[in-house]
């Protein structure tokens, strides 16, 4: 089994981006209020930092962690579970960071105030084309997200109900 | 001046343009504001978000009328900035802010008329200068006015009126946002004015 704190930060950070994705999504697609919209993008972007924070706790704390033994699968299927793994871990600091910096650069630069706490730091300034090209990343990394998300959940329960393995024990469910 | 809490701009003014006809017997006429019916408000596209509609909730205002010489006629009115209403607390917050309507710094929005010119039975054009963050700059507001569908209660006489302008913040120093919040903001104000006699 994974290190509980490793474990905890799994799950709690599993919540957050389904959060964030969903309610990027919805705010965008289907709020129509300004008011809403604004009140609701700085609860996305302060989600959005706690991701990242997570994140680099997470990594600290991987790093120093051995790995469970890994259960007998194919050797391809754990190639693709390490790369879909990596990729998981790439794109949980690329979106929020993309995020941040378009926030950052954007002329519209609204303070983002983190759950009502503190402001966050802007490193670069307003810049549009600057903006619209991290505005890009956000995008494209969010759907690739998404995508590895739903491929990562797929995964644990083919292990968990088809393999019938300990894979989703390791996480602490089971 | 009237320092209540509300906005005699419309009354007033449509009183100047509708010299002459039926109209004419109103002249002694005095009329008042329905303020339940009085809003200040404007509009605000921008890319990528939804569009901005608000109002300013407490102002106070001034009209002079000469049935004889409407283009002597004259309003003025004082807009409290920190009364913006955009829909929730934050986002009036931001609205508030050094950035946008800086209230801190520029407590007022005003609007003096200069002229009030007569285009047609219904309508008018009122041109007077604008004072928005320090910066005055003329504008024009198109009037319409209409007898009061809802004519309910005591009052006699009742006319509704909708004075609209668009205006370019940049011209007021208010660059936030530009291109991606629109330079252009559109004033709507609307009224209805009531008489007894």
């Amino acid at each position: 089994m994974w290190p509980l704190p490793l474990r905890l930060i799994h799950w709690i950070s599993a919540a957050l981006v389904i959060a964030a994705l969903g309610l990027g999504t919805y705010m965008v697609w289907f709020v129509d209020d300004p008011a809403a919209r604004f009140d609701l993008t700085q609860t996305h972007k302060s989600i959005g930092v706690t991701v990242l924070a997570f994140t680099m706790l997470r990594l600290c704390l991987r790093i120093r962690t051995t790995a469970p033994e890994a259960e007998p699968i194919a050797p391809l299927t754990q190639l693709a579970a390490k790369a879909a793994h990596l990729g998981l871990y790439v794109l949980l600091v690329l979106l929020p960071v993309s995020g941040w910096l378009m926030a950052s650069t954007t002329p519209v630069r609204i303070p983002t105030r983190v759950f009502g706490l503190f402001d966050l730091p802007y490193p670069l300034g307003p810049d549009l084309p600057v903006f619209r090209f991290f505005h890009a990343v956000h995008v494209v990394a969010a759907i690739l997200l998404a995508g590895l998300v739903a491929l990562h959940v797929a995964a644990a329960l083919v292990h968990a109900f088809c393999w019938r393995d300990r894979t989703l024990r390791r996480m602490g469910v089971g | 001046m009237c320092m209540r809490t509300g906005y005699r701009l419309a009354a007033a003014l449509i009183f100047a343009l509708m010299s002459g006809g039926a109209l004419a017997a109103m002249a002694a006429q005095s009329w008042r504001i329905d303020e339940t019916h009085t809003s200040i408000g404007f509009k605000l596209d921008a890319t990528g978000f939804p569009t901005t509609r608000g109002q300013f909730r407490h102002y106070t205002g001034r009209i002079a009328i000469d049935l004889d010489r409407p283009a002597s006629s004259s309003t003025s009115f004082t807009v409290e900035s920190a009364s913006v209403d955009v829909g929730s607390q934050s986002y009036n917050d931001f609205v508030k802010s050094a950035a946008l309507l800086h209230v801190a710094k520029f407590p007022t929005l005003s609007f003096a008329s200069t002229q009030v010119e007569k285009l047609d039975p219904r309508t008018a054009r009122v041109t007077g200068n604008l004072t928005m963050l320090g910066v005055t700059k003329p504008i024009a507001l198109t009037v319409n006015v209409e007898p009061d569908p809802s004519a309910k209660g005591p009052a006699k006489g009742r006319l509704a009126f909708s004075a609209t302008a668009t205006i370019r913040r940049s011209d007021f120093g208010m660059i936030f946002g530009l291109p991606l919040i629109d330079d252009t903001i559109e004033i709507t104000v609307k009224t209805r004015a009531l008489t007894d006699e």
